[in-house]
């Protein structure tokens, strides 16, 4: 049988897990020997064919910075996003996928054939980024059978290893994002209450606070910029980065900075640090809050804080938790691999329940007892056209009809009724997001349902809206009166397919 | 008021003045009804027993515990039909004749009842029932009709002289049997729809005054901020009527009236907006408010004193906080603003304590950050900016709590 991975396909690093014999998910090293890869691409000068991803694309920033990527995770749905090498543009989906096909060909050189897989994903992600993480999968040459929340797997993970009971709040600050997930937990059943994430800040916003530090030191002095070029930049990013690892564990971080008007020692202390983070930490803060909120809990409600993520060992992110919750956190974990391990977890419980012929024994028997519900990670509604009560005109509004936060599987129905006399034909946009002006909410469909003619206004029109635990939705818009339907249904894969074309082009490129 | 200041709003006036000749005799600042002749008014007269004679009489009720008053009409005398056991109906209908019988106006209906025609004139019809003989005489007042009084438009808000005619109509052919009048003074406390026809003519030349008063609040007029006003009077102010020489003079007092701000002279904002609450519906000011964050604008940076006038003036226009702030997200976002005022663009007021300024930014946070997954570049682009704003307010605001 083949393998069932879990990956963890992170802004600044990346891993692959694997269910062993008997269910218990193991970190599966790359080629290199590495536990982490490095979500770095490289372009090769010489060879325009050999895409180098991992710790040689790290390296190889120094020489060529233009021909590198990183933190692509930050811009993984965006359309107009596009790197251009040699004259070729490459999305953030494909990028992502060289990532992905570099895990599973090391890993499956190592452990046989892997290609079942569930891809981790930020807890706030929707589904236009959720979508486009699948198609890197499928472009990498997996089946992607389900997308999990990285907090969510991070939890299942500690629930199945480590003794955590009652209101658990899992807090996972990684290379780029922020994610907070607040769940109840009675021994192996664990139940999703809320999730709340920042898609911009994770480690490498704490870098840029200690990059901007350095440059403005050696601007001071020399008044002259330190940095002059993309590889420069490169290097004292991983300056920074070093630096703030160093802070975690002394209280003073040195460096020699070379720059185009001189050299200088700078001193970087952890008061200067905790200042200049000031404002990232007033935006975990406030999300930790605003999930709380949701969760209608108080600080003291919440039984245990499981970590996760490399940036949870920064001093000041940990100094923080302790001072909110009143105790210390769990973190008898690898925080960098919990990930990882959970979504290998979550790939053996989605194959027991689609594909249970296809699962060991031997696996079944270990994720035997474990059972997870999760909950909508958006709300999704209408637009509708209600009276303003003030002004007494019409105005186009979004009304949510099924709610964030509510457990799967979830339906909710709203009534809603035509305008004027005679109305021939609804148009029905569908929506996702939180908020009553249609502005700020993604339309995710928009369709026409006609209506039987001559009719009074005021007819109503059921809407009821479907979510199931495979993150497919239904939505259907029904005339009441005449009883016909306009009936829509989304997929994560739905509009993912990629082309058989480009999947192959991809096949053909040498990633190391 | 100095003289300076007398003059100044001469001047904005005789602007005005000229974009609306027909305003002329009604522009005054503060808008006062205007003084009615009166007239005669006998009440309670003794009926004449062999005529038909009617009275109305001004009087409150209650209802699901809400007053209201009332014109009860009540009819009594003879009524001669062509026969015995006649079909009748009644008639009352309304006319403002406050400038006289011979210059008499409508009164429009008001309620949302069926009309008698197609017609909006306020008229009431009823059922009288057969009377027994061809000669009927109602020996004692009869109430034939309570008519709400907001059932009633009159052309003027104030005193005005409502001649009410009750005719008796044959059921047969709706020939007319009998009439009379009766004429009583009312003080109607709302606008009439000349009031109000001219009231949105008035609000829209004081919004083109504000505008430009944002426009010049930092001491310079910028062309594209002009231009935006002149179209916004274009478009705005009803011209389809006027002539090609009214129009010129338009164009003529719309450049006069920007000469005047460039000029360096103000306007008493507080006065105008007194003004524009007083006449103006909700929805009107709100379309105030949004032209002048519009001309805030319009240059791609909203200065420190246009800001600040524009706060004064949601203030002033009776505007809610919340409602200012939703319409200054769209229109002006925090990325062109020059001082970035945290009671401005985060509602968070310098007499709110620790936990209420927390509970408030965590608000703005979650609202926020719902946006910064839009699909819309500019949208995320301007959740990004307020989420850094909102993370530096709350780190600024603890540390200062914390000393």
């Amino acid at each position: 049988m083949a393998n069932i991975a879990g990956i963890d396909l992170g802004t600044t690093f990346s891993e692959l897990a694997i269910l062993n014999t008997i269910g218990k998910p193991e970190i599966v090293p790359n080629a290199d020997g590495e536990r982490m890869t490095p979500s770095v691409i490289f372009f090769d000068e010489d060879n325009p064919e050999l895409i180098r991803v991992g710790v040689e694309a790290m390296n190889s920033r120094y020489l060529n910075a233009q021909r590198a990527v990183r933190w692509i995770k930050r811009n993984i749905g965006d359309t107009k996003y596009h790197k251009t090498i040699d004259g070729r543009d490459w999305t953030p989906v494909e990028l992502s996928s060289l990532i992905l096909k570099k895990l599973k060909q090391d890993c499956s050189a190592q452990c046989g054939e892997i290609q079942d897989a569930v891809i981790s994903v930020p807890a706030h992600f929707d589904e236009v980024r959720r979508k486009a993480t699948m198609d890197a999968g499928a472009l990498a040459g997996l089946n992607v059978i389900g997308i999990v929340n990285e907090p969510v797997a991070a939890a299942l993970y500690y629930a199945t290893t480590r003794d955590v009971s009652g209101k658990v709040l899992v807090y996972d600050l990684g290379g780029g994002t922020f994610d907070v997930t607040i769940m109840n937990v009675k021994g192996r059943q664990m139940d999703i209450i809320c999730s709340q994430g920042d898609h911009e800040l994770g480690g490498i916003d704490f870098d840029r606070e200690i990059l901007k530090m350095l440059e403005k030191s050696y601007k001071e002095k020399f008044k002259s910029e330190l940095i002059n070029s993309e590889e420069e930049r490169a290097k004292y990013e991983d300056e920074a980065e070093d630096i703030k690892k160093t802070l975690s564990r002394r209280p003073v971080a040195k460096k020699m900075l070379y720059g185009p008007a001189g050299s200088m020692k700078v001193e970087i202390t952890r008061e200067m640090f905790e200042k200049s983070a000031a404002p990232l930490m007033a935006r975990i803060d406030m999300l930790l809050e605003a999930a709380l909120d949701e969760a209608k809990l108080k600080t003291s409600e919440i039984n245990k804080v499981l970590l996760a993520g490399g940036s949870t060992r920064i001093a000041l992110v940990q100094n923080r938790l302790e001072k909110m919750f009143g105790f210390p956190f769990e973190a008898t974990v690898n925080v960098d691999e919990c990930v990882a391990l959970g979504a290998a977890l979550h790939a053996g419980l989605t194959m027991l329940r689609e594909k249970p012929q296809a699962v060991s024994a031997g696996i079944s028997s270990g994720l035997k007892d474990i059972n997870l519900t999760d909950v909508c990670n958006h709300s999704y509604g209408t637009i509708c056209a209600p009276i303003d009560k003030e002004t007494g005109k019409r105005i186009v509004e979004n009304r949510i009809i099924l709610k964030k936060n509510t457990p799967l599987p979830c339906e909710a129905t709203g009534t809603f009724y035509t305008v004027s006399k005679g109305q021939a034909a609804l148009e029905i946009t569908i929506t996702q997001g939180e908020d009553s002006d249609p502005k700020y909410v993604n339309k995710i469909a928009t369709h026409k349902f006609k209506l039987p003619p001559d009719r009074p206004a005021k007819c109503p029109i059921k809407v009821t809206y479907r979510y199931d635990i495979n993150q497919r939705m239904h939505c259907k818009f029904e005339d009441v009166q005449s009883g016909t339907a306009l009936e829509v249904d989304f997929c994560l894969d739905q509009n993912g397919q990629v082309s058989q074309q480009k999947a192959n082009r991809m096949k053909l490129l040498k990633v190391e | 008021m100095s003289e300076v200041e007398i003059s100044i709003v001469f001047i904005a006036m005789a602007a005005a003045i000229v974009l609306f000749p027909s305003l002329v005799k009604n522009f005054k600042l503060p808008l006062m009804p205007p003084k009615r002749p009166q007239n005669n008014i006998i009440l309670f007269q003794k009926p004449n027993p062999n005529t038909l004679n009617c009275r109305v009489q001004l009087k409150k009720d209650e209802q699901d515990d809400c007053e209201f008053e009332f014109f009860d009409v009540e009819i009594c005398g003879a009524i001669h039909a062509p026969d015995d056991m006649c079909h009748t109906t009644i008639q009352i209908s309304v006319l403002d004749i406050t400038d006289g019988s011979q210059k008499s106006q409508p009164v429009y209906d008001n309620s949302k009842k069926p009309q008698m025609q197609n017609s909006d004139v306020f008229c009431r019809n009823a059922d009288l029932g057969k009377l027994p003989n061809k000669d009927t005489t109602l020996p004692d007042w009869m109430s034939v009709a309570k008519l709400q009084c907001d059932w009633m438009l009159p052309p003027h808000r104030g005193k005005r002289n409502l001649q009410f005619t009750i005719s008796i109509l044959s059921g047969q052919d709706g020939q007319e049997l009998c009439n009379a009048k009766y004429t009583l003074t009312y003080v109607n406390p709302k606008f009439g729809y000349i009031d109000l026809q001219e009231n949105i003519q008035r609000t829209k030349t004081l919004a083109v005054a504000i505008a430009f008063a944002v426009s010049a609040a930092d001491n310079k007029l910028y062309n594209c901020e002009i231009e935006l006003i002149k179209n916004w009077a274009r478009n705005n102010i009803d011209v389809s009527q006027a002539s090609n020489k009214a129009k010129d003079q338009i164009e003529k007092a719309l450049k006069k009236i920007a000469q005047f701000f460039q000029s360096g002279y103000k306007v008493d904002t507080d006065e105008i907006c007194r003004e524009i609450v007083e006449i103006a519906p909700v929805t009107e000011r709100y379309e105030i408010l949004e032209l002048c964050l519009q001309v805030a604008q319009a240059k791609g940076v909203a200065t420190k004193e246009e800001i600040s006038m524009l706060k004064n003036l949601a203030n002033r226009l009776e505007v809610d906080d919340n409602r200012f702030r939703t319409m200054m997200e769209k229109i002006l976002p925090v990325t062109i603003h020059q001082v970035k005022d945290m009671e401005v663009i985060l509602g968070v007021r310098a007499d709110m304590g620790k936990e209420e300024t927390c509970q408030h930014l965590n608000k703005e946070y979650r609202k926020w950050h719902a946006r910064v997954t839009n699909s819309d570049p500019q949208v995320q682009a301007q959740a990004d900016q307020m989420l850094q704003f909102i993370a530096e307010a709350r780190s600024t605001y603890m540390e200062s709590a914390k000393q």
